[in-house]
């Protein structure tokens, strides 16, 4: 086999940049499956020039061998969905401390010892986040570790997940901010960073719904495609 | 032999190959192939999302290395893999016994 990476040659080089503009989802998981991929196709055609081919035949065997690009890029869409999905949670996640640490502090019912029923009554979005936490944690588990154990979660659902919690924070500090605006004391700082933070996430929130929405749907047109073939 | 029969035994598949040693994407479809004799030929759009998909699952872990200039990602199986390995085995051995004798029973009289 050969000992220098033959993926100089135009062809496979071509051959890469088209899976590369059938891949969606996060560019770092991107870059692993071309660099994974071009590896593979490099081993394959050193193989072949091994065997005697000449190195632009090894590199059109090896080419024809791994599938036409859309066939490859098709083949790693539901990982990239599940990856952008399970990215996009675990977003939602971290922004709930940074936005509602401040809602927290502006609402909180006063004495601190009012208990449960008192906090929730003061911030009424409280149920909506245990919601939101619970649905984020069962699409974790079920796309990751514990699948092994509990049924998979396809990444058309993954993306639905994160669509309905997307929905769920926007609609929680829509209502948060409503509950402030409604209270009669708008002026105060801290009630004027609580606000900026929900608008900036709920601004953040409604891209990533978007976002996955548009996977959600090119899943959609493939899975329809492939049917049809 | 065609692709449909593989469907519920590739992630056993993969982590057999992966038993002996760890392997980067490209060995595990020739050790696949090598290991059936040529019979079982599996398409790349099959195999690296199905590693993806098992190292999601803990069963399989990678690292990437560097071998003459080229970046190699190499799995290895987990703790884990080898349990669902050791499952996997155990629910074809029944499958199979099962199919075996269905289908070369004896002949009726």
């Amino acid at each position: 086999m050969s000992s220098q990476p033959i993926l100089a040659e135009p062809r496979l080089r071509a051959y890469l940049a088209a899976v590369a503009a059938g891949l969606p989802g996060p560019r770092r998981h991107r870059e692993r499956i071309l660099t994974e991929l071009g590896d593979g196709l490099d081993q394959d055609a050193a193989g072949r020039v091994a065997a005697g081919l000449g190195p632009a035949a090894a590199v059109d065997a090896a080419i024809d061998a791994f599938g036409s690009p859309d066939v490859v890029a098709a083949a790693f869409a539901g990982e990239l969905a599940t990856a952008s999905a399970r990215r996009m949670l675990g977003w939602f996640v971290v922004t709930g401390p940074l936005v509602g640490v401040w809602w927290l502090l502006v609402l909180h019912p006063h004495p601190w010892r009012a208990g449960v029923v008192a906090l929730v009554a003061a911030i009424p979005v409280i149920p909506v986040v245990g919601v939101t936490l619970v649905t984020v944690a069962a699409t974790f588990a079920t796309t990751g570790r514990l699948m092994r154990w509990l049924p998979e979660t396809g990444p058309r659902r993954a993306l639905v997940a994160v669509v309905a919690v997307g929905v769920l924070v926007v609609g929680a500090d829509v209502a948060v901010i409503a509950v402030y605006l409604g209270s009669g004391w708008p002026a105060r700082p801290l009630g004027v960073v609580a606000v900026a933070a929900s608008v900036i996430r709920s601004g953040c929130c409604l891209g990533a719904v978007r976002h996955a929405a548009a996977l959600h749907r090119r899943l959609v047109d493939r899975t329809g495609r492939d049917a049809h073939r | 032999m065609r692709p449909e029969l593989l469907k519920g035994h590739l992630d056993a598949l993969l982590l057999a190959v992966l038993e002996p040693g760890p392997l980067h994407g490209y060995a595990v479809i020739e050790a696949v192939r090598a290991g059936s004799g040529g019979a079982l030929d599996l398409p790349t759009g099959t195999v690296y999302p199905a590693l993806h998909r098992l190292e999601r699952a803990g069963l399989i872990a990678s690292t990437w290395e560097t071998v003459g200039g080229r970046r190699r990602r190499a799995y290895r199986l987990t703790a884990s893999g080898q349990t669902a390995l050791g499952e996997h085995r155990t629910v074809w051995d029944r499958f199979s016994t099962a199919v075996t004798a269905l289908l070369t029973g004896p002949a009726p009289a």
